[in-house]
């Protein structure tokens, strides 16, 4: 089993009493870019909820100090991204944002969030390059590149962007089902992971097929494929939970999973090796849920960033793994 | 091209109908199916579902009419929740592939649609879906609406012509925003994956031109496009700016040349089909060339023919 020493809390938008409206609260959907001299999270904020309480989620970043992740140097001041137009895929938000340089180029794929009538949003991928070294993206056009399809007929969402070899490979999650509440109070989404290859990060060949075989039930939804390949093995950390009750539900809600392949696209699950989970003091910012990992290496040790209770809302944290990543 | 209008030729009302929109035929032996999308009240909105009439093969008679849906609505939070309009029939083998433009509702638009796949394998009695997503939707430059798919087989491809959302715009005095789209292409080995060719196909007319309901026909060697047009806003109620037909021909299925002076249809002096004339469906029968197409408020009162007179 993995070793992971947890070192709590790192960045959390609420701590500046300054901070603009649109960066209200949450750090969620983050990713780690590494820079010569510092380390960049882009990470995903909520503005303040409307009187329906609907929000609207942006990309901007935070620039972290290598030599001491607890050491913050720089935040950005606008959103990275803008929002789509009227009608468009990304018009409510833009939420996560995975980034891979590709020569002096920085791919951003993000989840673009519209909202619907009968179920609360809907969501597709879209894709923005960054020419300025990751402060500012533009998108490719006003549609996503990936979405909707036969068997994936809703909420397309949650990429991760890499590229083996000349090989680019998008891990992500469609939506299967909307489940209407006990309580006819709405509905929750279940979604599983997936993943499309690609000869140029635009056109998408979907395989239509879950990675991983369901732990919780054919309901289970399981998010952010976080993949990294180290010591021959390409090593993958996602988050998976309950379809329903799962907000105030302890037991029903995010745990981190791990999966490891050989190939990238055939993957075994194995749970019980990740070595992280909620912790066991009520009274811990992660004693709820543990979700939404980013794994990276850096300095030859292996970090990951994660979010604890409410899926980010007080910021995410930081673990570093004791020992190697076999 | 000149039409001699046959008059309306089914009257939804006598048969309990509220809207007849888009009637597609499909020709049997024994009898021409025509599908058309009916609509329901749902609190302020419509909702339609999939309809049918069987006509005898003179087109005089009405033999049947399909008894509730054709094919359900879509599940909760899929592209065609929120009805299906159009429905667009085409033989293939030994089935029929019914290709669904499907309505899903939105918050800060109106709708978003897509185009899925139904195969029916009882004679287009009752189709079951391929899946519960789309073939067609939206994508990096055509970013939503996608609708209207119109599906023919022509040796070795598939192809099908539908439109494409550009613009959700605000005019002036407009209460919501209004939708701008245009008619695009794409071809498929299977009927199922499609290669969108990406670009619009039909040159603009009007500023701020809506194109919709594009139907392609092969006579007299060369393919001939049908389909309807109008200005994007103020087109409900002023029946200058509501639609009209528009025709385009080609000799190579990739370049299009706009011809409307040759539609030979047009709106009515007086009657059913007076303010508005929309969604053409051009089909062969019996050595002869019908269109039926819709009048008067998107098709409220039924559906009429028009025949080709060469």
């Amino acid at each position: 089993m993995l070793k992971w020493i947890k070192k709590g809390i790192i960045f959390n938008p609420e701590q500046d009493p300054n901070r603009p409206a649109w960066r209200w609260n949450y750090a969620q959907g983050q990713n780690v870019l590494i820079y010569d001299d510092f380390i960049r999270v882009y990470f995903c904020s909520r503005e303040i909820p409307n009187e329906k309480g609907q929000t609207v989620s942006r990309v901007s970043y935070v620039d972290l100090d290598k030599n001491n992740l607890m050491n913050r140097l720089k935040i950005s001041d606008n959103a990275v991204l803008e929002l789509g137009k009227t009608g468009t895929f990304d018009e409510f938000g833009t939420y996560p944002f995975s980034v891979m340089r590709v020569g002096s180029l920085i791919y951003g794929y993000f989840g673009g969030v519209t909202r619907c009538e009968s179920v609360p949003f809907n969501a597709s991928i879209g894709c923005a390059i960054s020419k300025d070294n990751g402060e500012t993206f533009q998108k490719l056009g006003p549609g996503p590149v990936l979405t909707h399809s036969l068997d994936e007929p809703f909420v397309v969402c949650s990429p991760k962007i890499r590229k083996f070899g000349d090989q680019w490979v998008l891990y992500y999650s469609a939506g299967i089902k909307w489940v209407k509440n006990n309580d006819n109070s709405g509905a929750e989404i279940c979604y599983k992971l997936k993943m499309a290859l690609s000869e140029d990060g635009v056109n998408w060949t979907k395989l239509n097929k879950n990675l991983l075989p369901d732990k919780l039930g054919e309901l289970e939804s399981q998010a952010c494929g976080d993949v990294i390949y180290k010591n021959g093995k390409y090593h993958m950390f996602y988050c998976y939970r309950q379809n329903t009750d799962f907000r105030h539900n302890k037991d029903n809600s995010y745990r981190i999973g791990y999966a490891y392949s050989f190939d990238f696209k055939e993957w075994i699950r194995n749970d019980d090796y990740v070595g992280i989970t909620v912790s066991s003091d009520d009274h811990d910012w992660d004693s709820e849920m543990v979700a939404y990992p980013n794994v990276f290496e850096m300095n030859n040790k292996i970090y990951m960033l994660y979010l604890g209770n409410e899926v980010g809302k007080h910021g995410f944290g930081l673990a570093e793994l004791e020992g190697e990543l076999l | 091209m000149k039409w001699k209008k046959l008059g309306m030729l089914f009257d939804g009302n006598k048969y309990g109908f509220y809207y007849t929109k888009s009637p597609q035929a499909i020709v049997f032996d024994e009898y021409v199916r025509i599908y058309f999308s009916t609509c329901q009240k749902d609190n302020n909105k419509l909702i339609s579902d999939v309809a049918y009439v069987d006509y005898s093969r003179d087109l005089k008679k009405v033999l049947r009419i399909s008894n509730g849906q054709v094919i359900e609505r879509g599940a909760l939070g899929c592209y065609d929740e929120h009805g299906i309009f159009p429905f667009s029939p085409m033989r293939f083998e030994d089935k029929i592939y019914g290709y669904i433009s499907g309505w899903t509702r939105r918050t800060s638009v109106s709708v978003d649609t897509g185009i899925g796949l139904a195969l029916s394998n009882d004679g287009g009695n009752t189709f079951t879906r391929l899946g519960n997503g789309p073939v067609l939707t939206a994508s990096l430059q055509e970013p939503f609406l996608i609708i209207d798919g119109y599906v023919k087989k022509i040796m070795t491809d598939f192809h099908i012509w539908y439109i494409y959302g550009v613009e959700w715009q605000l005019f002036n005095g407009g209460a919501e925003p209004d939708r701008v789209y245009k008619i695009g292409h794409a071809t498929s080995k299977d009927g199922i994956n499609w290669i969108k060719e990406g670009k619009q196909i039909i040159e603009d007319k009007l500023e701020n031109e809506a194109q919709a309901l594009p139907c392609v026909i092969e006579f007299d060697n060369r393919y001939h496009m049908f389909f309807c047009y109008r200005y994007a806003n103020d087109f409900k109620n002023n029946h200058n700016r509501s639609y009209r037909i528009g025709y385009a021909y080609s000799d190579d299925l990739l370049n299009w040349v706009r011809d409307d002076d040759n539609a030979g249809i047009t709106v009515s002096k007086d009657g059913w089909d007076s303010e508005m004339i929309c969604y053409p469906n051009v089909f062969e029968l019996d050595n002869s060339i019908y269109m039926l197409y819709n009048g008067n408020c998107f098709g409220k009162d039924g559906f009429g023919l028009a025949k080709l007179e060469r």
